[in-house]
């Protein structure tokens, strides 16, 4: 059971650190909201189900409960956060961002 | 008069400059504070109050007077973001758009007005098409919010949370509604004389419990004297109290809250906003 939960809040930190190393290196706006919006949602559910289950470990309806609690932030980050990049895009869409491409050679 | 203004505010601000030389140093010990007051709080605010949480026992029992003050001070906040931003005249140029084909029409004349129904809709320059993905996951999302907020003033006397919280929180879906969608749907769904009525109606709850603790023979918030008005356990008596209290605080910073977004937003306009 142990082995479970470090494996998934591992899982977890993983997509956070890489989300994170993302949000800096990327090359501009649009690619860098790419990151952001992967690690909030991956990176929390691999995290708090490693969470929710280290708090079954005494298996009782309260830990349950509290279980259930801990999944609906993951259901409500899923719904809010591809929305919230979503109209992060659009916005800059509309303000007419040009996204990033790779220089080309000259000649 | 903007001189005036000035002069009075210069003024105001210099008297407080002045009263704060007054205050006692930051964390010194010898201030009353130190001596006797937080120490009272601590030994004594669960035993005289019967609430489970210090916090709010400090704030709205204590203190109440002061809390009053804020929610007055968040309702004069609104007014004036209405008495000075908020705009009457009609514009010069209208839009509207043709509902059926999108047309948009641009009427520079101030006499022409088109009839809006089923044919023709306002427009305003800076309109926006909103998105439907970002509409449907308000739609799901704000009822949650709501929900939350009036927890979180419900459960104000027992954890952290109270009035200004879970007002702000709820003003706050008000607020995503009229992101997602856009600010004429919150108007019309929500009159601004209702905003108006319920931030008045907030500071009234807080007050009128406080006057009716001094008509049970009490002093101004004394809520162990509604005790003979609310069935039940008479030593929750100043919890329910808070709660009251609460409730009027989160009304009027919703509405607050609500008011000043559409004033600045729109520029007082109530037409379009962001």
């Amino acid at each position: 059971m142990d082995i479970l939960v470090i494996l998934f809040l591992v899982t977890g930190l993983f997509f956070f650190l890489g989300g994170a190393v993302g949000i800096i290196r990327m090359p501009d706006f649009y690619s860098r909201l790419h990151p952001a919006g992967k690690l909030d949602t991956l990176g929390i559910f691999a995290m708090v189900t490693g969470l929710a289950i280290y708090n079954l470990h005494h298996f009782s309806f309260d830990a349950l409960l509290l279980s259930a609690k801990m999944f609906l932030i993951v259901f409500f980050v899923f719904l809010s956060s591809p929305t919230a990049t979503h109209s992060i895009v659009d916005a800059g869409m509309r303000a007419g961002l040009r996204h990033w491409t790779k220089k080309k050679r000259k000649g | 008069m903007r001189f005036l203004g000035f002069i009075i505010v210069c003024l105001t601000g210099a008297l407080l400059l002045y009263g704060t030389g007054e205050f006692p140093d930051w964390g010194d010990p010898n201030s009353p504070a130190s001596i006797h007051l937080s120490d009272h709080y601590i030994e004594k605010a669960v035993e005289e109050t019967q609430v489970p949480n210090l916090v709010t026992a400090v704030l709205a029992d204590y203190r109440g007077f002061d809390t009053m003050f804020e929610t007055a001070v968040v309702f004069c906040a609104g007014l004036a973001c209405f008495l000075l931003l908020r705009d009457f005249s009609q514009k010069k140029e209208r839009f509207y758009r043709h509902t059926p084909t999108g047309v948009i029409l641009h009427v520079k004349d101030s006499k022409k007005i088109l009839k809006v129904g089923k044919e023709f809709e306002h427009m305003d320059k800076d309109w926006v098409p909103s998105d439907l993905i970002i509409k449907t996951v308000c739609r799901i999302l704000i009822p949650f919010i709501q929900i939350y907020a009036m927890y979180v003033v419900a459960h104000g006397d027992f954890s952290p949370g109270g009035g200004f919280q879970g007002g702000v929180i709820f003003g706050s879906s008000l607020i995503l509604l009229a992101i997602s969608y856009d600010l004429k749907t919150l108007v019309r769904r929500v009159k601004e004389k209702v905003f108006g009525i319920f931030a008045a109606l907030g500071v009234l709850i807080y007050v009128g419990i406080g006057v009716i603790c001094m008509f049970m023979g009490g002093n101004f918030l004394d809520y162990s004297r509604l005790a003979p008005l609310v069935p039940g356990d008479p030593h929750h008596i100043r919890a329910l109290g808070m709660l009251g209290v609460e409730i009027g605080v989160g009304i009027a910073v919703t509405a607050a809250m609500a008011i000043i977004y559409i004033n600045i937003v729109s520029e007082g306009r109530h037409d379009e906003g962001l």
